[in-house]
């Protein structure tokens, strides 16, 4: 059953690339959260008289008893799990993508230079549109509110994914507007807060977090990179086992 | 009586068309990504925390 043979690719291909990305992260992306989350805690004298003072642009506090995963082992696996869960699903959604485009397609030829474009694809969509827009942040980072920016985020995958893809597989000799696409939720613009990203941080930390902060930047599009480069190139693995197997085909 | 024995024995992956499979495994995938980068009750935010930071899903 074609079905089963996808989510058990996709499991597969998760728990590599979500492997991968653990490695990559704890080399150079935790290291940051962490050093981050020392400052977290930290919130500036308030200003004469702001005895009402609001945490600037944190409009949804978490409940500070509500289980966490210990530091150290159990918060690496709990990590680890996400990335493979995350790796799967997006997996799923790659592999759903890339059969109908076999299904479709005259030529039965998939190789790596399929997995470069397919994984190069998933990183403008997934990460590189809605980082652009919202930078990955580091904790104790203020934003706006979660609803919103979780809505931008849908709005320029949604848009990237249906621009790209107009590209790639429509027939029309205007198939390029499509591209138009991917551009309107960066002229709609991303939710920001009013306050500065900081500004409720003693300047001192102030200026470590904004470093820390592009850094950050920089660590997550690195590490992101790499998993959609794996994620593709195995994807297209299980693709083509698929494809050999005449399983696609009604 | 063998003809009949035959035919009754399809394949059950025959049942469900090719598309509908392949949208059935588009959903799980956004079921599963909504789980692991959206869903914000308080334990499962914790758990995911480090994966949504880095994987730029809007966290907090």
């Amino acid at each position: 059953m074609l079905f089963r043979r996808l989510v058990l690719y996709a499991l597969l291909v998760g728990a590599v690339a979500g492997l991968v990305l653990t490695a990559v992260q704890f080399w150079q992306v935790i290291p940051i959260i962490q050093s981050a989350e020392v400052y977290e805690g930290e919130v500036a004298p308030p200003i004469q008289g702001g005895a009402d003072h609001d945490h600037a642009g944190h409009d949804h506090e978490h409940d500070a008893n509500a289980w966490t995963p210990q530091d150290g082992l159990e918060r690496t696996g709990y990590t680890l799990l996400s990335n493979v869960l995350t790796a799967a699903g997006l997996g799923l959604v790659l592999l759903a993508a890339m059969v109908t485009a076999a299904r479709s397609s005259t030529t039965t030829r998939i190789d790596w230079r399929h997995g470069l474009l397919w994984g190069a694809s998933g990183y403008a969509v997934f990460w590189l549109s809605p980082a652009l827009g919202l930078p990955p942040e580091i904790p104790g980072a203020a934003a706006a509110s979660l609803e919103a920016r979780q809505l931008w985020w849908l709005f320029a995958v949604v848009c990237s994914a249906a621009g790209l893809a107009g590209f790639a597989f429509g027939k029309s000799p205007w198939r390029w507007a499509s591209l138009v696409l991917i551009v309107i939720p960066h002229l709609v613009g991303a939710p920001h807060p009013e306050v500065a990203m900081f500004a409720d941080k003693p300047p001192e930390a102030a200026a470590e977090l904004e470093k820390l902060a592009r850094q950050f930047y920089g660590a997550t599009a690195v590490a992101n990179a790499v998993f959609w480069l794996v994620l593709g190139l195995t994807s297209t693995w299980a693709v083509r086992r698929i494809v050999m197997s005449n399983a696609i085909h009604d | 009586m063998q003809n009949i024995t035959s035919t009754a024995v399809a394949p059950v992956s025959s049942t469900i068309s090719k598309p509908l499979q392949i949208a059935g495994t588009f959903l799980l995938g956004l079921v599963i990504l909504y789980a692991a980068g959206f869903v914000n009750t308080s334990a499962v935010h914790n758990a995911a925390h480090d994966m949504r930071h880095s994987q730029g899903f809007p966290c907090h």
